[in-house]
C-alpha cells in the first residue's frame, strides 16, 4: 500500500461539546453533496462502509491509529474515530479535529472518509457510549480497535461496546501477554451476545492455516488426519506469554480435531511438550523457541506435523521465509524488482515418494491488511472463539 | 481411483471465501495463443497470489509451436508481468508458479502428441502427489474442440483415477445443429458434467450479484411480478469496434456475439425462479426453464419483433471512428449486424405480458450493461398530474458494468413549500461498498473448474436452448427480414430500435 497523504484538518475546536462536533460534521457533509451533485441532479447519498473507532492509549498509538484508518479510508468510504485519553483538567470535557478524505473513483459516486480525532479529558472516558453513540453512522457495522493492551472487564472498554458490534485487538501488542491473553478470552463471557472478538495475530494465522487444511483437502488424504501423531510449533522469543501465537494454532487444530488436552510439560532446552487424547491415540504437540531474523516475539517460524495412516506415513512441513532457494534456473531478464515479499514454504512428504515444495505468498500483515481482512468478514467468528478457548486451556498449563 | 463423497474438512471450517482445490494438472491448449496470454496465465498468478493453488498443481501449455518448458516459462512470465490485474508482480510467487509450468509440443492432429502428454501427465502424478487429476482448458478455436476431445479419448486421457474436466470457450458452436454436434462430440469423450463450457460473463461479480440480490433479500422478490413490473431492458453497449475481430466478427454478428449468450444469460438470471439451492444443477434447471418459456418468435413475429443495425462512420467518446464496412477483414458489402434489438415475451405465471427489450450493439456511445425493471405508474395520482409530471415510474436497475451497482429509482417531495414530486434515486455502488476487491472472472472460474462447481458454466440444455430462439431469427435475417438498418457510430443503434419501443408506447431508458 502507498504512502498515506494525510489530509488537511477541516475543522479543529478545543473544549467542546460532542453537540458541536456533530454540528460540524452536518456542515461538512452537506457542503461535500452539494459539490458532488451535478447541475440539477440531487446530492448523492453518502456512502459508508463502517465505522472504526480506535482507543490509543498512547501518542504513538494514536499516530498508529491515525495512520492506518487513513490508509483504510483512501481505499474505502468509512468513518473513522480516534479516542485519545487526556489527563483531567478541571471543566474541560474534549478537543476535536474533523478531517475529510474526498475521493471520487472513476466508476462511482465520489465520497468522502470522515476522521474525528477525539481527545477526551477526566472521566468521560469511563462513559464512552454515550460520547461515541451521536457520531456513528447509522446502519453500518461499528468496530473498536483497542490499541496497546485494553482494560479487558473494566467499565470503559464495557461501556465502549455497547455502541459496538465487535472488539478488535492484538495480542501481540500486549503488555504482560500471558495475564492479558487469559483476560482477554474471559471478555466473550462478559459482553453482549452480539459482540464479535477478534484478535489480529489469530489473523496473522491464517496463511498458516490455510497451508495444513490445504494439505489435508484432497479426499484421498482426509484419513490422513486420523493419523497425526506429531506436530511440532516453532516460535520466536522465550517465555510462556510468547506462545500466545503457538497456542492458538495447537487451541485451533485441537477444537477442530476433537482432541482432549492431557498435560503440558516443560522438556530439556526449553521445549514444552503438551499431549492430546484424540480418541484412543495420542497427539505429541512441541513447543520449541527458535531465535530467528526478522521475527518478532511470539511469531510463528515453523510448523510441522507427522503421522501415519493405513501404513503411509506422511509429513507436513511448512516454514516461514526460508532462506531462498530458487525454484527455477532460468533468468527472467523482464525483472526488474527484488523479493517483496515474504512467503510459506510448504513441504510435503508421502512415503517414500520425494519430498514435494510449494512456496505460498504470505503477504499483508500489516496492521492495514489484518484489520480489512478481518473486517472484510466482520468479527463474529466461531472458529476463532473455540480455538482461543482450547488455546486458553493450553495456556494455564505452561 | 474414484472419487468418494468424504465429510468435510474440518481445518477449513472458518475459512472464509477460501476454497481449497485438490492437486491437479491444467493442460492448456493453445498455451501460446492470446487467450491464455492475457487471461488465463495471469489468472493462474493471482490464484497463486492468493494461495487458492494447491501444493502440487501444474500447468502444462501444449500448442503447435515447438517450444521447451524454459521458453514457455519466458513467454509466461512476459504474459503475467503484463496483464496481470495485481502489480507489481511478486517474484516469489511469480517463480514457484513458473517452476510448475511444463511444455508439449502437440499437433491436434497427430495421437502420438497425445500420447506424449499422457507421459508427461503420468510424471507429474509421481512428482507432485497428483491423483491423476486433470482439466483440458481449450483456448482454441471452436473448430478444434471436436478433434482435441477425440484425440484425448483416443489416448486414453479422458479416464483413469482422479477427475478429467474438459473447458471449452464460448461459441458453443453457430446454430442449433452444431451445437448439438459439439455437445455430442464432447460427451463421447467427457460426461456432462466433466464439461466446462465458460461464458466468462457468468464469472464477473455483479452477473452473481443478480442472484444475490434477488433471492438474499426477501423484500425484492415479492415485486418481481407482471402486477408489479411494466417492462425490462437489457443493454449490453459497447463503444468499441470490433478490434482487429473482422474475420470472426463478420460470420457472427451481434446476435452470436452478445445475444445468443450474454443477453439471454441475463434474461435468465433476471426472470428465474428462486433455486432450491445456490448448486450448480438447481441454478441451471431454472435458467433453462426461463430460456424454455420464451415465446418463439417466428414468421412475421421477427420483423415486427426484432431489429438489425450496422453502423457506419460516426463520432465515438469524441474521435470520429470508420464505419463498419471499412473494417479490416469485413467484407465491403457485408450484412452483418453489429447491432441487435429484440423484443421477447415469458410465457409463465410470473412475467405474462411483461416485454423484455433487449440490445447489443457495438460502437455505441458508450460501454455499459444493465439490467433495468421498470416498474408500472401509481394506479390513482394521489398528488395530481401537474405534482407528478416529474415523476419517472420507479425503477430498479442493475447496473453490471462499469459503474456496478444498483439504483432504485422513487417519487420524492421536493423540498418547497407546495407539493411537487420528483424522481431520486437511491445508489448501491459496489466498488465503495466492501472492503475487498473483487477477482477477475477468470480468477473465479478457473477456481470452480478445479473445485468442481460448474454452478457458473453454461450447460449443454442451456446452450441448445438459447440456440432454438436464435435460429429461426437468423435464419430471417440472412434473408433481409427485416432489413439491416444503419446507424451512424455513437448513436445508440438505428431509429427502428425506438420505434420498436415506441409501438408499446415506452422508449429506451438512457443508460
Amino acid at each position: 500500500m502507498s504512502a498515506v497523504q494525510y489530509p488537511t484538518t477541516l475543522w479543529h475546536a478545543e473544549n467542546v461539546s460532542i453537540a458541536e462536533v456533530l454540528a460540524a460534521l452536518d456542515e461538512i457533509r452537506r457542503r461535500f453533496a452539494h459539490q458532488e451533485a451535478d447541475e440539477g441532479e440531487h446530492p448523492h447519498p453518502r456512502n459508508c462502509v463502517m465505522t472504526l473507532i480506535s482507543v490509543a492509549p498512547t501518542e504513538a498509538h494514536e499516530q498508529t491509529a491515525k495512520r492506518t484508518t487513513q490508509m483504510i479510508g483512501t481505499e474505502h468510504p468509512s468513518q473513522a474515530i480516534v479516542i485519545r485519553e487526556q489527563q483531567p483538567v478541571e471543566g474541560r470535557l474534549l478537543d476535536a479535529w474533523i478531517t475529510t478524505d474526498p475521493d471520487r473513483p472513476k466508476a462511482a459516486c465520489g465520497y468522502e472518509c470522515e476522521f474525528i480525532s477525539l481527545h477526551v479529558y477526566g472521566e468521560a472516558v469511563e462513559h464512552l457510549a454515550p460520547l461515541l453513540d451521536p457520531l456513528l453512522v447509522s446502519g453500518v457495522p461499528t468496530y473498536l480497535w483497542w490499541l496497546g493492551t485494553p482494560p479487558f472487564g473494566k467499565p470503559e472498554i464495557l461501556d465502549a461496546l455497547h455502541v459496538c458490534d465487535g472488539l478488535v485487538v492484538d495480542s501481540a501488542q500486549f503488555r504482560d501477554p500471558y495475564h492479558s491473553f487469559h483476560r482477554m478470552s474471559d471478555m466473550l463471557k462478559l459482553t453482549h451476545h452480539r459482540m464479535g472478538l477478534a484478535d489480529l495475530q489469530w489473523s496473522r494465522l491464517r496463511p498458516w492455516r490455510e497451508m495444513i487444511a490445504q494439505f489435508f483437502s484432497p479426499s484421498d488424504r482426509r484419513p490422513f488426519l486420523a493419523g497425526i501423531s506429531e506436530v511440532g510449533v516453532d516460535y520466536a522469543g522465550e517465555g510462556r506469554g510468547n506462545r500466545i501465537v503457538a497456542s492458538l494454532l495447537t487451541g485451533w487444530m485441537a477444537s477442530a480435531l476433537g482432541w482432549k488436552l492431557r498435560r503440558a510439560t516443560a522438556g530439556t532446552g526449553g521445549v514444552v511438550v503438551a499431549v492430546y487424547a484424540a480418541g484412543n491415540r495420542s497427539v505429541e504437540v512441541e513447543f520449541r523457541s527458535v531465535p530467528k531474523e526478522g521475527l518478532v516475539q511470539g511469531e510463528l517460524s515453523a510448523v510441522r506435523i507427522a503421522g501415519v495412516s493405513h501404513g503411509t506415513t506422511y509429513r507436513l512441513g511448512i516454514h516461514h521465509n526460508p532462506d531462498r532457494a530458487r525454484a527455477s534456473d532460468i533468468d527472467f531478464p523482464e525483472r526488474r524488482r527484488q523479493d517483496t515479499g515474504r512467503v510459506l514454504l510448504t513441504m510435503i512428504e508421502i512415503g517414500e515418494g520425494d519430498p514435494l515444495r510449494h512456496i505460498q505468498q504470505l503477504e499483508g500483515q500489516d496492521e492495514v491488511s489484518l484489520l480489512l481482512d478481518l473486517l472484510s468478514t466482520g468479527t463474529h467468528d466461531e472458529v476463532f472463539n473455540r480455538s482461543l478457548a482450547a488455546a486458553e486451556e493450553l495456556m494455564e498449563k505452561f | 481411483m474414484k472419487v468418494q463423497e468424504t465429510a468435510p474438512n474440518p481445518l477449513a471450517q472458518g475459512l472464509y471465501d477460501y476454497r481449497i482445490a485438490d492437486p491437479a494438472v491444467m493442460v492448456i491448449f493453445g498455451a501460446t495463443g492470446d487467450l491464455s496470454g492475457r487471461k488465463l496465465l495471469p489468472a493462474l498468478y493471482n490464484l497463486a497470489k492468493q494461495r487458492s493453488l494447491p501444493a502440487g498443481f501444474a500447468v502444462i501449455g501444449a500448442a503447435m509451436s515447438a517450444m521447451t518448458d524454459e521458453s514457455f516459462r519466458q513467454t509466461a512470465s512476459q504474459k503475467i508481468h503484463q496483464f496481470s490485474r495485481t502489480q507489481p508482480i511478486d517474484d516469489r510467487v511469480l517463480d514457484a508458479l513458473l517452476s510448475q509450468l511444463f511444455y508439449v509440443p502437440v499437433d491436434f492432429s497427430k495421437l502420438d502428441d497425445f500420447r506424449s502428454l499422457g507421459r508427461k501427465l503420468q510424471e507429474l502424478d509421481a512428482t507432485n502427489h497428483i491423483p491423476g487429476n486433470r482439466i483440458f482448458y481449450c483456448a482454441t478455436p471452436p473448430q478444434t474442440y471436436q478433434t482435441i476431445a477425440l484425440q484425448l479419448q483416443g489416448a486414453n486421457l479422458n479416464a483413469g483415477d482422479g477427475y478429467h474436466r474438459i473447458v471449452v470457450e464460448k461459441p458453443f458452436g453457430t446454430d442449433l445443429q452444431s451445437a448439438r454436434e459439439l455437445t455430442q462430440t464432447l460427451q463421447k469423450s467427457f460426461s456432462e458434467d466433466s464439461v466446462y463450457r465458460i461464458d466468462h460473463y457468468l464469472g464477473k461479480e455483479t452477473v452473481q450479484n443478480i442472484l444475490a440480490f434477488r433471492f438474499a433479500n426477501s423484500i425484492f422478490e415479492p415485486l418481481w411480478t407482471s402486477n408489479l413490473i411494466d417492462s425490462v431492458q437489457i443493454t449490453v453497449a459497447e463503444e468499441l469496434g470490433i478490434e482487429n475481430r473482422g474475420a470472426y466478427y463478420d460470420h457472427a454478428g451481434a446476435m452470436r456475439d452478445i445475444i445468443q449468450n450474454h443477453g439471454l444469460q441475463l434474461v435468465a438470471l433476471t426472470a428465474m425462479e428462486p433455486p432450491l439451492a445456490f448448486e450448480a444443477n438447481a441454478v441451471r434447471d431454472e435458467k433453462v426453464k426461463v430460456l424454455r418459456s420464451i415465446r418463439p418468435l417466428i414468421g412475421e413475429d421477427i420483423e415486427q419483433s426484432t431489429v438489425r443495425g450496422q453502423f457506419t462512420k460516426g463520432w465515438v467518446l469524441g474521435e470520429q471512428v470508420d464505419g463498419y464496412r471499412e473494417e479490416p477483414n469485413v467484407a465491403p458489402d457485408s450484412q452483418t449486424e453489429t447491432f441487435a434489438a429484440l423484443r421477447l415475451f415469458i410465457d409463465n405465471w410470473r412475467w405474462a405480458g411483461v416485454p423484455f427489450y433487449i440490445r447489443a450493439g457495438k460502437r455505441l456511445p458508450k460501454r455499459v450493461t444493465e439490467i433495468r425493471v421498470q416498474f408500472k405508474r401509481p394506479p390513482h395520482l394521489t398528488f395530481g398530474r401537474e405534482a407528478m409530471k416529474e415523476v419517472d415510474p420507479n425503477a430498479i436497475t442493475l447496473r453490471i458494468q462499469p459503474e456496478e451497482g444498483i439504483s432504485l429509482k422513487f417519487g420524492a417531495k421536493v423540498p418547497s413549500a407546495g407539493l411537487r414530486i420528483r424522481s431520486v434515486t437511491m445508489d448501491f455502488e459496489y466498488i465503495t461498498s466492501f472492503l475487498v476487491e473483487a477477482p477477475e472472472a477468470y480468477e473465479r472460474l478457473l477456481l470452480d473448474c478445479m473445485i468442481g462447481d460448474p454452478t457458473l458454466f453454461t450447460r449443454a440444455d442451456e446452450v441448445e436452448a438459447a440456440w432454438s430462439l436464435v435460429d429461426p431469427i437468423e435464419n430471417s435475417w440472412r434473408s433481409g427480414r427485416p432489413p439491416l438498418e444503419l446507424y451512424p457510430a455513437g448513436t445508440w443503434g438505428p431509429d427502428a430500435a425506438a420505434k420498436l419501443l415506441q409501438a408499446d408506447g415506452r422508449e429506451w431508458h438512457r443508460p
